[in-house]
């Protein structure tokens, strides 16, 4: 059974701007779906659309058998959300951060109080509890954050992008948990990613996002499958300049529409050679391209990771994507955050 | 019962947060403070003009400093409000089934009632200064509550306009640029029978005024009731111009 289904899920902001353009999907009872893709691809704003903060321009989705529009009062019942941003409130503890999203979600008194003991110990802060969480660490926060989207014991729980701002090894910590929840609790988890190997790592099901449109869906075995073979990387330069971009434009020439292989991608300072099988299709690469003069200086072969689905899909990496400019608001948020 | 619910648990964490920052409550006392001793310092030599009412500029100006405290405090209230919208508080709860409207209600509602209690701080020191009470504990009751309509309309605008802006330095030039004319386009510092002739008619427009008209008169004269109900219906008027301000804000901003 479905849990979350959309249908042509659209949203259009002024001035045109197709942030998500009719998008289909169904997440399964208890799985994780993940939605991975750069920033500014649409994921924020679907998951928006589907906890009820803002209204599809056309399109709908049901969320636990509800209407997000029509039946937004019930959705939001059903739902957990844990936002980007850490929102809980720094001069309050734990407890009454979690106590507060209980009212919220009319549980009584007692049922609150139980559920806040499960539910610290479900995320190891037990102890931590009547602390202010100014002086949590911030994955404690995170953990935090995460337990207030529980409280209710909801049917889906909305992840959005979970781990960004996170040190990586709190990030593999903030994995298991996720991973933890959805098996004890049952719950079914959306999250949005742009790393890629989270959602290698923690999605039973993903979705590729680009530009407010799915270019691919399915396990992450199926959609590195669909490229089928081995990745073979070329760089045949070391500095990144204007004659690194011509010998690879000619290591390309050189290498596309041959049998062996199955496609090309260049990217910055590097080209990606899709083949079927990668240990007999170097000695061939080397031999073509040494005939033609070029030199390669490095070369390397692996199994295709979820960027390379990426990749060939778009034509861009999502690693190339993080580096996006940080706009002066949000600098501006940034800072006023840290003196906070 | 949902809503009286949820806006009971807001007001309760508003008010938790305003009593663990200790340097809130020392500032919000000390500027009253203030205010009273420098003011009534410089201003001292006036104590016997004939339009103060025939009493120490204390007596005159006490009344001021209360509803002046009430006016900022409440005025830059939807600073609390734009803390929640940055640190993704706001957005968290309105994924709850939480009713939308006891969260703006529930910011406000802690705005005032701490006002209320700054409020009555500040008639105690001036008690204690020697300031003296014509009409006793019900006026200052009655005090409280023309102090707590003001209050209230200009948190509710406060909170409206945080939503708007959303930017903690469009919202405070704009308080500013509000609250500063409120201030000296009144009597607060000088009776109306001693203001130039268009600032005694300019202040006709300014609930600011009323609600010191109507403080004055019950510190220092008695229940003038055509004062009073003047400022009743005044600033009944202002506070659910704010309060409607206020709602449409947040239906614009939150959903």
């Amino acid at each position: 059974m479905s849990v979350i289904a959309t249908y042509q899920l659209t949203k259009v902001f002024p001035g045109d701007v197709r942030a998500v353009d009719g998008i289909d999907f169904e997440v399964n009872a208890g799985e994780i779906f993940a939605f991975l893709g750069p920033n500014g691809a649409g994921k924020t704003t679907t998951i928006k659309m589907l906890n009820t903060l803002t209204r599809p321009t056309s399109g709908t989705a049901t969320v636990a058998g509800f209407d997000i529009v029509k039946n937004s009062a019930e959705v939001r019942q059903h739902l957990g959300y844990v936002a980007q941003d850490v929102g809980v409130d720094e001069h309050a503890t734990g407890r009454e951060n979690l106590t507060l999203y209980g009212h919220f979600y009319r549980l009584d008194s007692k049922t609150i109080k139980q559920r806040v003991k499960e539910i610290f110990e479900l995320v190891d802060l037990t102890g931590s509890e009547d602390r202010m969480v100014s002086t949590y660490s911030g994955g404690m926060r995170k953990r935090l954050d995460l337990a207030m989207g529980l409280i209710h014991e909801p049917e889906v729980i909305f992840m959005d992008e979970p781990t960004t701002g996170l040190d990586p090894q709190t990030r593999v910590h903030i994995w298991d948990y996720i991973r933890n929840l959805t098996k004890h609790v049952g719950v079914t988890t959306f999250l949005t990613t742009h790393y890629m190997e989270e959602a290698d790592r923690l999605a039973d099901h993903i979705a590729i996002i680009d530009r407010g449109k799915i270019i691919a869906m399915g396990t992450s075995d199926e959609l590195k499958r669909s490229i089928g073979g081995d990745v073979v990387t070329l760089s045949p330069c070391v500095d990144k300049d204007d004659e690194c971009q011509e010998f690879i434009r000619r290591t390309e020439a050189v290498l596309s529409g041959k049998p062996f292989v199955t496609g090309t991608k260049a990217t910055d300072g590097e080209l990606a050679v899709y083949v079927n099988d990668g240990g007999s299709a170097i000695p061939s690469i080397m031999q073509l391209l040494s005939s033609q003069g070029i030199e390669v200086k490095r070369i390397s072969i692996a199994r295709p990771s979820l960027d390379d689905v990426f990749l060939k899909y778009t034509g861009r990496t999502i690693r190339g994507q993080e580096g996006t400019p940080t706009t002066f608001a949000q600098v501006l948020r940034r800072r006023s955050k840290r003196q906070k | 019962m949902d809503a009286v619910a949820d806006t009971w648990f807001i007001v309760l964490r508003g008010l938790r947060a305003r009593i663990r920052m200790p340097v809130f409550i020392a500032m919000s006392l000390f500027q009253p403070i203030l205010w009273l001793v420098l003011f009534t310092q410089i201003f001292k030599s006036l104590g016997n003009t004939p339009g103060l009412g025939g009493s120490s500029y204390l007596q005159f100006f006490a009344p001021g400093v209360v509803v002046m405290t009430v006016m900022f405090g409440s005025a830059f209230s939807g600073f609390g409000m734009l803390m929640d919208i940055d640190m993704g508080i706001l957005a968290k709860m309105l994924a709850t089934p939480v009713t939308r409207a006891s969260i703006i209600v529930g910011h406000v509602t802690a705005a005032v009632v701490v006002l209320i209690v700054q409020a009555l701080l500040v008639f105690i020191i001036a008690a204690i200064m020697g300031v003296h009470f014509a009409t006793g504990v019900p006026g200052v009751l009655l005090a409280l509550v023309l102090v707590t309509l003001l209050g209230l309309g200009f948190a509710a605008f406060s909170n409206g306009l945080a939503l708007l802006v959303r930017r903690q330095e469009i919202l405070m030039t704009v308080t500013n640029l509000i609250t500063m004319p409120l201030m000296f386009l009144s009597s607060m510092m000088m009776p109306g029978s001693l203001l130039p002739n268009w600032l005694d008619t300019v202040r006709h427009f300014n609930p600011v005024d009323y609600t010191i008209v109507g403080v004055r008169d019950l510190v220092q004269q008695g229940y003038v009731w055509s004062d009073l109900w003047r400022a009743l219906a005044v600033l009944l008027a202002w506070a659910v111009a704010g309060i409607a301000f206020g709602t449409l804000a947040f239906r614009t901003r939150a959903e």
